[in-house]
């Protein structure tokens, strides 16, 4: 089955940039039962983010599985947050894996991103 | 003033781009820049809004953070989003006629594209875009108040001498303005030091006069992170006939000072009072009696009887009432000295009792709290931006602001300084100031009782901040002295002044009330300041409890009791497990450390904080030991502790 996310960069130097990743272009992974997005400052990650040093090599990964998006923190040094409802300033860290909804703010590093459904 | 040209803006805003070591443009560097103009409109629209720009620039900043150490590329090249923005300036510039992008242009620009994380800041602070839009591109700019509006200041009766600078006046003058003239009736008690409570008529052109309001007045920051608070915390879990926050707070750019207004609910000609005044009036045991009556059931059902189960280290809800764990000398970081002690959450206390003066510390990934520019003194905490019970102060001294920029909520990487003083040393500081007649380095103190002797506090309270307590998580007013709690129509409960509300242990805001208590109510009954006095009010606490209780003749330290009492009454019901006083006696134990050092209190009530706390750990002591040397609950809790922490 064909999956599709965009990736809208929305902070740092690539500020408003995106990234369209599709299934049927060869982009990520699919494993047993999901297909994953990789997250770091590797050139070879499906995302890479380069210019924030606070990015670890393979920081983070985006899974699609259950039917919705996930986000997973790979032990990385400066972690994965998301947008902390009850106080705008303290963003949450992710232990593990978490369920993630399109709309939503996440940080990996100091970059904040934002998934959208591609078109 | 004309609108500011683009290249202007560009200027200012790459400054900031390297200040944070971003070395890109970046949409939010644009609107530090527009909002670092004096006077420009991007600060007048905020300012309208009750903000300053200063506030707004550090929440950016907080939101955004500071980049890393090493420069990746040459230049400061725009990113695409700013562009984009730059691109939707042109052409309103052009609409406009212009061939130049100016200041409007940009701000307009920026706020129509809304998705960026610095409009997002501004969102999230409570401001209106859509309001500043209209305004920016109407330019209807809010009157800039250059000269003092004219509002007649006048004193009511009980207001006694007037203590307040220009600046106050200046204030409050902004505040009322419309206004034909104020009346200033009273001063309350609460407050923190830096801080005013007033309670303010204000009377119209045609001398009708409103409703009273209690006015706050306070530095910028505390007052503008108070009505975030207000609206985090407190608005929707008010009871109906209460205080409220009335209009958006008043910062003048030309003073560091802000303003706020809570309305009351009043009865016509009665200027409303705090209990601190009341209570002369009233005694020990009624206050008692409507603390116990209206205040606990009309704000408990959302405040403290919320009894959600929270398990935690002391030092999470307690170290901040402490004095700084160190005070250091920053010194250069590079390269980083050999065998310094390294200070990074968690904190290994066992490893801090080695650390003494002249020792290095690194301190790595602390939060800066507060920052004093003249001073060069800035304040690191381990805990979180937003906070309030901030743990493991750090007060950092000789900061070159100049070299390096910090702000408010900023996450810290390291800083390396010399040790100049640490928390026992200044707690011992402040006890041999209090002349004491015993050995502040002993163990156990002699005390005038069947006990004989008690522990003493300062050789207790590092290891209770390791134990974990088993309460309750509530909203708590964080400061709930006597001064902060209004009687109103009816005897219905007010509470002001929420600088310190938050989501915490539920019996903080009674151990509060207790040392309020006997600050304010039971230590003038007594008279003198001698360490005997101290003690003797001490005994008499040590056996509030006791049935049949006949310690005073004293009737007026017997009233003043009965209030205390009360309280105890209070706290019973929200102990988390039925009668474990531990988890109050923890409270009251660093709550009473804290009051022994505030100078604002007489000898004497200083030497009885001492006392309390003393009595506190003593208590303590008790419940963690059965008569029998076996661990209670408590103790086992210590134990669980401690292999958590071996985990």
């Amino acid at each position: 089955m064909t999956q599709k996310i965009k990736v809208v960069i929305m902070s740092g130097a690539e500020d408003g940039s995106s990234h369209i990743f599709n299934s049927e272009n060869g982009d990520g992974i699919f494993g047993e039962n999901k297909w994953t997005i990789s997250i770091g400052r590797k050139d070879d990650n499906d995302l890479c983010l380069r210019n924030d040093t606070f990015v670890s090599r393979q920081h983070a990964n985006l899974h699609w599985m259950e039917g919705r998006w996930w986000l997973e923190d790979c032990n990385s040094t400066n972690g994965s947050f998301i947008e902390n409802e009850e106080s705008f300033f303290e963003d949450r860290r992710v232990k593990g894996i978490i369920p993630v909804k399109t709309g939503q703010l996440l940080r990996v590093g100091r970059t904040w991103l934002r998934l959208e459904e591609a078109e | 003033m004309p609108p500011l040209p683009l290249k202007d803006i560009i200027i200012s805003a790459r400054q900031e781009s390297h200040r944070m070591r971003h070395y890109y443009l970046g949409v939010e560097h644009l609107l530090i820049a527009l909002l670092d103009v004096k006077g420009g409109i991007a600060a007048q629209l905020v300012q309208e809004q009750g903000l300053t720009p200063e506030y707004v620039i550090d929440a950016i900043r907080r939101k955004i953070g500071k980049g890393g150490k090493h420069r990746l590329w040459a230049g400061v090249p725009n990113t695409p989003r700013t562009d984009i923005i730059l691109g939707i300036a042109n052409d309103l510039a052009i609409n406009n006629g212009r061939t130049q992008i100016e200041e409007n242009d940009l701000l307009i620009a920026l706020l129509e594209e809304e998705d960026n994380m610095a409009v997002r800041v501004l969102k999230a602070l409570g401001l209106d875009i859509d309001l500043m839009l209209e305004h920016a591109r109407s330019l209807k700019l809010p009157l800039t108040h250059s000269t003092q509006p004219f509002v007649q200041v006048d004193f009511g009766l009980d207001f006694g001498e007037s203590d307040l600078s220009k600046e106050d006046l200046f204030l409050l003058r902004r505040m009322f303005h419309g206004y034909g003239s104020i009346r200033i009736e009273r001063r309350l008690m609460g407050g923190y030091a830096d801080s005013r409570l007033l309670v303010v008529t204000p009377v119209n052109v045609d001398k009708r006069e409103d409703a009273p309001v209690v006015v706050k007045i306070g530095p910028t920051h505390e007052i503008l992170d108070e009505v975030q608070r207000y609206e985090s915390f407190v608005k929707g879990k008010l009871p109906p006939l209460t205080t409220r926050l009335e209009d958006r707070p008043t910062a003048p750019d030309s003073s560091d000072l802000a303003g706020i207004k809570y309305t009351l609910v009043g009865v016509p000609d009665q200027t409303p009072q705090d209990l601190r005044t009341v209570a002369k009036e009233w005694g020990g045991e009624r206050v008692g009696a409507w603390l116990k009556k209206q205040l606990f059931p009309v704000f408990g059902r959302m405040w403290w009887r919320q009894n959600r189960p929270y398990r935690f280290e002391t030092w999470r809800e307690y170290d901040w009432l402490l004095p700084p764990l160190f005070t250091i000398e920053m010194i250069e970081s590079a390269p980083l000295p050999p065998n310094a002690h390294v200070l990074k959450y968690p904190i290994r206390r066992a490893r801090l009792k080695d650390v003494e003066y002249g020792d290095t510390v690194i301190v790595e990934h602390f939060t800066v709290h507060k920052i004093d520019r003249e001073k060069r003194i800035m304040q690191l905490t381990a805990g979180g931006n937003t906070d309030s019970a901030q743990a493991y102060k750090i007060e950092v001294r000789g900061v070159n602001f100049d070299e390096v920029m910090y702000y408010r909520g900023e996450v810290v990487e390291l800083i390396v300084g010399t040790v100049w003083k640490t928390r026992d040393e200044q707690l011992k500081q402040i006890v041999r100031g209090l002349s004491p007649d015993f050995d502040i380095e002993a163990a156990m103190l002699p005390f005038p009782d069947a006990i004989e002797r008690l522990p003493n506090p300062l050789k207790i309270y590092n290891d209770v901040l390791d134990d974990y307590i088993n309460g309750t998580l509530s909203t708590i007013h964080g400061d709930l002295h006597l001064g902060n709690i209004i009687p109103g129509p009816n005897e219905n409960p007010a509470l002001i002044d929420f600088e310190h509300t938050r989501d915490g242990h539920t019996l903080f805001d009674w151990a509060t009330l207790e040392i309020s208590l006997l600050n304010d109510l039971i230590s003038p009954t007594i008279a003198g300041e001698s360490w005997d006095k101290a003690r003797t009010i001490t005994r008499h606490l040590l056996h509030l409890q006791e049935v049949n209780d006949k310690t005073t003749d004293n009737l007026y330290l017997a009233d003043t009791l009965a209030a205390i009492r009360s309280i105890r009454e209070i706290v019973r019901e929200c102990l988390y497990h039925e009668e474990h006083w531990g988890e109050y006696f923890i409270s009251l134990l660093f709550y009473a450390l804290r009051a022994m050092r505030w100078e604002s209190l007489s000898l004497g009530n200083r030497r009885l904080m001492f006392w309390v706390a003393a009595l506190a750990a003593h208590e303590l002591r008790a419940q963690k030991y059965s008569s029998d040397g076996t661990p209670s609950p408590d103790q086992t809790d210590l134990h669980s502790k401690l292999s958590d922490s071996e985990n």
